[in-house]
């Protein structure tokens, strides 16, 4: 690993297995033919329902094709007959462990082609800044929890999901829902943080830091974790490049890009933080580049709860934001506004804009195709893990079957972000 | 309304010559310099060059009286706004429609239209559709400065057997008022009372009953005037909408079908200059329930519900042993209320391949009519049936007659709607001397029960085709709802019977029928299909207004 | 923001392979000439001026009823240079065709599957063009306009043998 201020600090070892394969030990020529083995999409450790069509020989894969699709929801066909704020609770099941990750970034892009972008309101900003991090916090123990189960390890799981649940209720307290946050809206967030939002988060930060050292000393120097993760699965930095592999992927093959380091956006500029690169590109940088990305988030968040200024959390256009209740309820003028606002749909001039944000899994970006009325023309999203997904073809062949698990966990495939 | 909503017209006018070139004056409009025919509004200059101005009483159909007082622009000049519906543009004039004052009263205008309007858009039927709703939105985003109390007027008057009433909503734009002395030429609607306390009433001793009340409907810019059909049934803007024909008479009217859901909830009439200018009649606009009710959905075969293969079977059977036996005996009955396609298709089959020598026409009796839009002739595409028949048509007497006499033992009717009619001679067809009788038709009535075989028809609204009304204008009627239960379009349908009848007639498409008929009949020569077109949700279309 | 980028395409293209460039929204924008496609691409991944070895997005809009309809849309960006750019292929109705970029960026591969999937636009030259998101018995291409989104596709039905009877 790079010894720059990028790194984690966590060596990788190189594990020596403690026998010999069949062939080294001259053992007659077993006759093997090339086995279809099918993988998903019905499988315990094929989450995100993904099937994968391996040839094996013995135990080696010869070649893997990857289906994707069996998570298609039509999001971009909906979305096309949908006003722009309904569009919402879409983007919540893209990337369904990190959603708030999602209503950001799709805010955005919409705000960009209305123009308003630079008008959203700072404590908004702040919000959108923290409770995405928080997301992100959540999409990665997810992500180490699940792996590390799928390799033996259950009372990580556990640990994690346990460090998991104490986010998912200060994210209930916040909009409602643990899952389906739908918490943002064009021109700023919906509702305010709960009173007491910051002490709690920062005594959930705290335990949250217990629960990665105690994961930490459960894993890291784990002979059976190590063993199945050092040097499994790399994605070379060429490959990342060809495919588009961003984020704590793209990050572990040693490509330097963080969207929120390199364009920022929203406020963190702001923010003293490190961004944690690999350099070998095999399951065990992946989790480590998890990690300190996790450690990373938390020292924002610190920064943002010090710093998030009082004010609107909304920006003050009438033909954007809702009126208030009593005024639609006793006026003609703001009922008309109301009435226009959510039944024709915000007016976006026409245009088309591609914004870009730093979700869990990458540079999550929306291509957006307005023609002017209120429901978009076309809402792309650009998957993050979607180039992950398809690099699996490539970098599988050459492994054993079992070591499809730890790095088809490693990708973090969320079925939602990649087939939407 | 300067414009119709998301449809522009389509279809073939009659042949005219050329007007002599209108005399151009220039003009300059918020900084840009145009030109116009000598004689254009200035509303309308502004809207065609895409500077939008606000209106309510104006209306590209009726005269304009300048009431609302919405549509002023600054003119250099002229000391005050001037109201750009009443003044014609002038050369060398330098128009300002975005000028600080010229918002400004645009925005004191709707607060003044607003001061007393009821806050009743949950439960207004033009809600979504509704002018003050998109000019208030588009132009003044300021919230109420009074204190919201209201003048009370009255909310739910009958003033005429379509229409309700509702003072509160209306904002005195005298839009109802021009459409009954100017369109249907009868004076039945004025206003009444002063200042804040005016209100819209019906003329003493008058109800709003003339045959064109619903067009107060479309005009109306807010909810004050609601059909009593619509009322209440469907959200606008849960509305699509598809531009097609009223099949009611043979003028043809240029309507939108207006849909949701797979079914029809109104018509409303589209721009058309050469055929009903912005109308039509309360008649045409009820012929969708017709489309509707009662319809023949499965294909019979001896009275029992089939499927297609077994009725087509039975029907080739049928049509085959008459046709074997005594070919000169079968007959084909074509309907003024089919469309080309279904026309051409039946002549092809019928003149072209089974050498039919016995055809006749039928349709709706002949009703009553006026200068204004309403033909007598109540079918949508007489002449296309009488051009395509080509002189070979003969009368339902004639069928009755020969019936009587036995000279037609089978007989293919496409269409039977106005088959058994009312008229004298016609009402007791002897159908029960028939062999075979092959009715394809929409709706269960006389001639299927009687039939043989029975195959359903699908109706105007969920077909593509053409109908030629009676200037000879071939007009395209889109299929807006899906087609009832198994029926299917009545080229499709002939199609099929010729294969079992052994001829070789394989349409796959309405405009592949379009296009042969184009060629082989003069009266389609300037005939256009037209571009496909998606249905557009209401929602998300200008607002109709 | 990435002007540069653009004029190094219009300076290196002079034969109208760029029909049309331009900046919205703090995005550059190109419409490439279908026939120039590859070229361009690899001109943008190689000169060391743009140098934009990361493939981002390829994806399809319908126009339905401008020409030509459809739009094949890349997004392409630098690491090293950061800037982007977004290149337009137009295709029309009776040919949507247009070369495969998986000589250039391996990773377009799957992004110009799901384009094909969906909008029925043909890459030549692509190594395996099949279906990705819907499965391989769909009729149609849905996110087309007038895919209506209600169209119902027939069913699937497994013989009995394959169902394991």
């Amino acid at each position: 690993m790079s010894a720059d201020s990028h790194s984690s600090g966590l060596e990788p070892r190189r594990v020596v297995l403690g026998f010999q394969d069949a062939e080294d030990l001259g053992a007659p020529d077993l006759p093997t033919e090339p086995v279809p083995l099918n993988m998903g999409p019905s499988h315990p450790a094929m989450h995100g329902t993904v099937r994968m069509v391996l040839e094996v020989e013995g135990e080696r894969i010869s070649s893997a094709d990857i289906q994707i699709g069996y998570l298609h929801r039509c999001f971009e066909k909906e979305s096309e007959n949908a006003t722009w704020t309904q569009i919402f609770p879409y983007t919540d099941r893209l990337n369904y462990i990190s959603p708030m990750l999602n209503n950001v970034g799709y805010a955005m892009a919409v705000e960009q082609l209305l123009g308003i972008a630079k008008s959203i309101p700072e404590r908004a900003q702040f919000i959108r800044v923290i409770v995405g991090e928080v997301s992100r916090v959540s999409d990665h123990l997810t992500c180490l929890g699940a792996s590390a189960m799928e390799l033996g390890a259950f009372t990580v799981f556990l640990y994690a999901l346990k460090a998991r649940e104490w986010l998912f209720e200060l994210l209930e307290e916040v909009c409602g829902a643990r899952l389906t946050s739908t918490y943002c809206r064009i021109g700023g967030v919906a509702y305010d943080l709960p009173e007491g939002f910051g002490t709690k988060l920062r005594d959930i930060m705290g335990r949250i830091r217990g629960v990665l050292a105690d994961i930490g000393k459960l894993l890291e120097r784990n002979r059976i974790f190590r063993d199945r993760m050092d040097g499994i699965g790399i994605i070379t930095k060429a490959d990342a490049l060809a495919y588009g592999i961003t984020g704590p992927v793209g990050r572990s093959t040693g490509l330097a890009y963080d969207v929120r380091k390199d364009h920022p956006y929203l406020v963190y500029d702001r923010f003293d933080f490190d961004v944690p690169v690999g350099s070998v590109g095999d399951n065990f940088d992946r989790y480590a580049v998890r990690v300190e990305e996790m450690v990373q988030s938390m020292r924002i968040l610190e920064q943002a709860l010090d710093t998030i200024p009082a004010g609107p959390v909304m920006v003050a256009d009438p033909r954007v934001a809702l009126p208030a209740k009593t005024e639609t309820y006793n006026s003609i003028e703001a009922m008309i506004a109301h009435f226009k606002i959510i039944m024709d749909g915000i007016h976006v001039p026409p245009g088309e804009v591609y914004s870009f944000t730093e979700a869990g899994n990458g540079e999550l970006g929306f291509y957006i195709v307005s023609d002017g009325t209120g429901r978009p023309w076309k809402c792309r999203v650009r998957p993050p893990c979607f180039s992950a997904t398809a690099v699996l073809g490539k970098v599988l062949p050459g492994l054993f079957i079992a070591d499809v698990v730890p790095t088809f966990g490693m990708i973090n495939m969320i079925g939602g972000e990649c087939d939407r | 309304m300067a414009d119709s909503g998301p449809f522009k017209t389509v279809g073939s006018g009659p042949i005219k010559a050329a007007p002599p070139p209108p005399e151009m004056v220039t003009v300059v409009i918020d900084g840009k310099t145009h030109q116009f025919p000598k004689g254009t509004v200035l509303l309308e200059a502004c809207n065609a060059v895409g500077a939008d101005v606000p209106f309510f009483c104006y209306h590209a159909g009726l005269s304009s009286p300048a009431v609302c007082r919405q549509c002023l622009v600054d003119v250099k000049g002229q000391p005050k706004p001037v109201p750009s519906c009443y003044t014609p543009v002038a050369d060398k004039m330098e128009v300002m429609t975005k000028s600080p004052r010229a918002l400004d009263v645009r925005r004191q205008m709707l607060e003044f239209t607003l001061v007393n309007h009821p806050i009743d858009c949950p439960i207004c039927d033009k809600a979504g559709e509704c002018l003050l709703q998109k000019h208030y939105f588009d132009w003044d985003a300021k919230f109420a400065r009074n204190d919201g109390i209201k003048v009370k007027k009255h909310k739910v008057v009958d003033v005429g057997p379509h229409i309700v009433l509702d003072q509160e909503r209306c904002i005195l734009c005298t839009r109802c008022i021009r459409v009954c002395d100017e369109v249907a030429k009868t004076h039945q609607l004025e206003m009444a009372q002063r200042g804040d306390r005016e209100v819209l009433t019906t003329a003493p001793g008058h109800k709003l009953d003339n045959p064109y009340s619903l067009n107060t409907v479309d005009v109306c810019p807010v909810g004050a005037l609601t059909a009593k059909d619509f009322r209440f049934q469907m959200r606008a803007w849960e509305l699509y909408t598809m531009p097609s024909v009223c099949p009611g008479c043979a003028t043809g009217c240029n309507v939108e079908v207006q849909h949701s859901r797979g079914q029809v909830y109104r018509l409303v009439p589209r721009i058309n200059p050469a055929v009903n200018k912005h109308w039509m009649c309360d008649e045409g606009r009820f012929t969708y329930k017709r489309a509707q009710t009662e319809r023949l959905v499965a294909p019979l075969s001896g009275g029992t519900p089939v499927d297609w293969d077994r009725a087509l079977d039975d029907a080739g059977r049928a049509l085959s042993a008459v046709l074997a036996a005594t070919p000169n005996q079968v007959g084909v009955v074509f309907n003024a209320q089919s469309t080309n396609e279904d026309l051409y298709a039946l002549a092809r089959l019928a003149f072209d391949h089974l050498h039919v020598g016995k055809a006749y026409i039928a349709g709706m009796d002949q009703g009553w009519h006026d200068d204004i839009l309403v033909s007598a002739d109540k079918n949508p595409n007489t002449a296309g049936a009488m051009a395509i028949g080509a002189g070979r048509l003969r009368t339902l007497l004639d069928l009755s007659n020969d019936l009587k006499a036995g000279a037609v033992t089978a007989l293919i009717v496409v269409g039977t709607r106005g088959v058994l009619g009312t008229g004298p001679g016609v009402a007791a067809l002897p159908l029960e001397r028939l062999r075979a009788l092959v009715a394809i038709g929409t709706h269960r009535d006389g001639v299927t029960a009687a039939a043989h075989v029975a195959l359903p028809l699908a109706e105007w609204t969920e077909v593509d085709g053409t109908f030629t009304n009676k200037l000879g204008m071939v007009q395209r009627v889109r299929a807006a709802v899906p087609t009832a239960g198994d029926s299917l379009p009545g080229w499709e349908i002939l199609s099929h019977l010729a294969r079992k009848l052994g001829a070789t007639m394989e349409f796959t498409e309405a405009k592949a029928v379009f296009a042969e008929a184009k060629q082989k009949l003069p009266f389609m020569r300037e005939a256009d299909w037209g571009r496909p077109m998606l249905p557009v949700q209401l929602r998300f279309a200008n607002t109709r207004g | 923001m990435a002007q540069i980028v653009l004029d190094r395409l219009t300076a290196a293209f002079t034969g109208g392979e760029i029909l049309q460039t331009g900046s919205q929204h703090g995005n550059e924008w190109a419409r490439v000439r279908r026939d120039a496609w590859i070229k361009v691409a690899t001109f943008l991944r190689d000169d060391p001026a743009t140098k934009m070895e990361m493939f981002t997005d390829l994806t399809a809009v319908d126009r339905f009823s401008a020409e030509p309809r459809f739009d094949v849309v890349v997004h392409l960006y630098s690491v090293t240079l950061k800037h982007r750019v977004r290149l337009y292929g137009g295709c029309p109705e009776n040919d949507p065709t247009i070369d495969s970029l998986c000589s250039v960026w391996e990773g377009a591969n799957w992004y110009e599957r799901e384009a094909y999937d969906l909008y029925g636009v043909r890459f030549k030259g692509h190594p395996d063009l099949r279906r990705i998101l819907m499965y391989p018995e769909f009729v149609g291409h849905p996110l087309r306009k007038d895919y209506p989104k209600e169209k119902r596709q027939p069913l699937v039905r497994r013989s009995h043998t394959e169902a394991g009877e």
